[in-house]
């Protein structure tokens, strides 16, 4: 069994490369009046974010990396770290991404840990930093383990999620409009990924592909982004804060509140905490597909267009 | 990458990015003078509202909306906005204005600065919402 494996931790080496491409898209918008906007706070607010993120990684890595290397003991397979072997770790841990990214947006639990990234109203190479603190409290861990026990080296499964998390940097921007077709129809861009982020109605719950967008479209999430309807940043109801500890915690400090309320039964609690975000336990609140349905109401002409196909009448 | 590489690397560019921003302009708070534009953005944030009046603080900074279903407050958050219904809101006068704590771990508090005369209508608006 291959042992002793180490790969580079290219997140960190990639930090030059982050501050050198946020500096060239302020003076691009700077310059040219386009391509996005930039705001002190927003921006410091993100940045503090990634800088947290790092930190998280290197207290609580470890809890990871001992659960990864107990599966690997236990399994019998061991791929390898041949080329061919990483580029197939690359697309199956892209498709756990997928499934771990749709979790966080349809499952509390892990929304509380995903949602800070979604917490800015602005769309530019920070907001890629804006990362969690609390992501290893979601346990989505356990999704890598089918890839460890198939016999990926833990460490090649980790650098390949790091080289993920690299790729999708460069797509947090307005600078970049649509590229070539053929690139668009397989790869996660700058324009799929401004949907994702959208808090309108249409852009609700979709696009969740990492790398490669043809997740998205095999399972059923891809909306395109419309030139006929510019993306509204944030979050459905967004914050009023640009603290930090605030953004961090605040959806973990709302599932406890909602949790702790008096009078519910107990699957009402559960509930509070595995059911997607805007459930309620007396329908005060407002999942996905109410506020589809609601959008629809105000708008009944997009109705059947991207976005509103499934909605029910 | 060597933490004591990785640290220094960090911190400065944080410090030199946020630095540059405000050099360049970009600290500005959003300018809600304009009725019309505070009422666009508390529909963005409740789509089924219809604004029926707004009132704003002594320095601008925050909007008292009278809304189709109920009142609430809209203020600057750096170069955007953003809004809660006042039936969340703990309000506390003082000589200077108001101070509005909200229910809600994602909503700082927040500070009206209002004249004393101005006081007595954006409580009964605030706390008759409060009620309902």
């Amino acid at each position: 069994m291959t042992a002793n494996i180490t790969f580079p931790d290219v997140v960190s080496w990639a930090v030059p490369l982050f501050i050198a491409a946020i500096l060239a898209e302020l003076f691009w918008i700077h310059a040219t009046g386009r391509g996005g906007r930039y705001e002190t706070r927003d921006a410091f607010t993100s940045l503090i974010m990634g800088a947290g993120n790092i930190a998280s990684g290197i207290l609580l890595g470890f809890i990871a990396y001992g659960f990864f290397m107990v599966l690997w003991q236990i399994t019998p397979l061991d791929l390898g770290t041949s080329w061919m072997v990483i580029a197939i770790c690359f697309v199956l841990d892209d498709l756990r991404y997928y499934w771990v990214h749709r979790f966080g947006h349809r499952i509390r639990w892990v929304w509380a840990s995903h949602v800070n990234h979604h917490s800015s109203q602005h769309y530019n190479l920070t907001t890629a930093l804006r990362q969690t603190w609390t992501g290893y409290f979601t346990f989505m861990m356990v999704v890598r383990a089918p890839l460890i026990l198939l016999g990926f080296h833990p460490a090649m499964v980790l650098f390949c999620g790091g080289l993920n998390l690299i790729y999708q940097f460069w797509i947090h921007t307005e600078a970049i409009n649509r590229l070539p077709r053929w690139f668009e129809a397989v790869m996660n861009t700058p324009s799929h990924h401004r949907a994702h982020h959208g808090r309108n109605a249409r852009y609700l719950d979709c696009n969740y592909a990492g790398v490669f967008i043809i997740w998205d479209r095999i399972f059923g999430t891809f909306v395109p982004e419309l030139d006929s309807e510019k993306v509204d940043y944030g979050l459905v109801h967004n914050l009023a804060t640009f603290n930090p500890i605030r953004i961090a915690f605040h959806e973990w400090v709302a599932i406890f509140r909602d949790m702790a309320q008096p009078g519910l039964t107990l699957r009402q609690r559960l509930m509070y905490a595995v059911a997607p975000p805007g459930w309620s336990h007396d329908g005060s609140r407002d999942m996905t597909p109410v506020l589809k349905a609601k959008h629809l109401a105000r708008h009944p002409e997009d109705r059947g267009t991207p976005g509103f196909e499934e909605t029910a009448p | 990458m060597p933490l004591q590489i990785l640290l220094p690397l960090v911190v400065g560019g944080i410090a030199g990015i946020a630095v540059l921003l405000h050099l360049l302009g970009y600290s500005r708070q959003v300018d809600l003078s304009d009725p019309s534009f505070v009422a666009a953005q508390w529909c963005r944030e409740f789509p089924d509202d219809q604004v029926e009046a707004i009132a704003m603080s002594d320095d601008g900074r925050v909007a008292l909306v009278h809304a189709s279903s109920g009142a609430g407050l809209l203020w600057a958050a750096g170069a955007d906005t953003t809004a809660r219904r006042a039936d969340c809101a703990e309000v506390t006068p003082d000589a200077t204005g108001l101070t509005v704590r909200f229910d809600d771990y994602g909503a700082a508090q927040l500070r009206i600065s209002l004249p004393p005369q101005d006081q007595p209508h954006w409580i009964n608006t605030l706390t008759a919402s409060e009620a309902t």
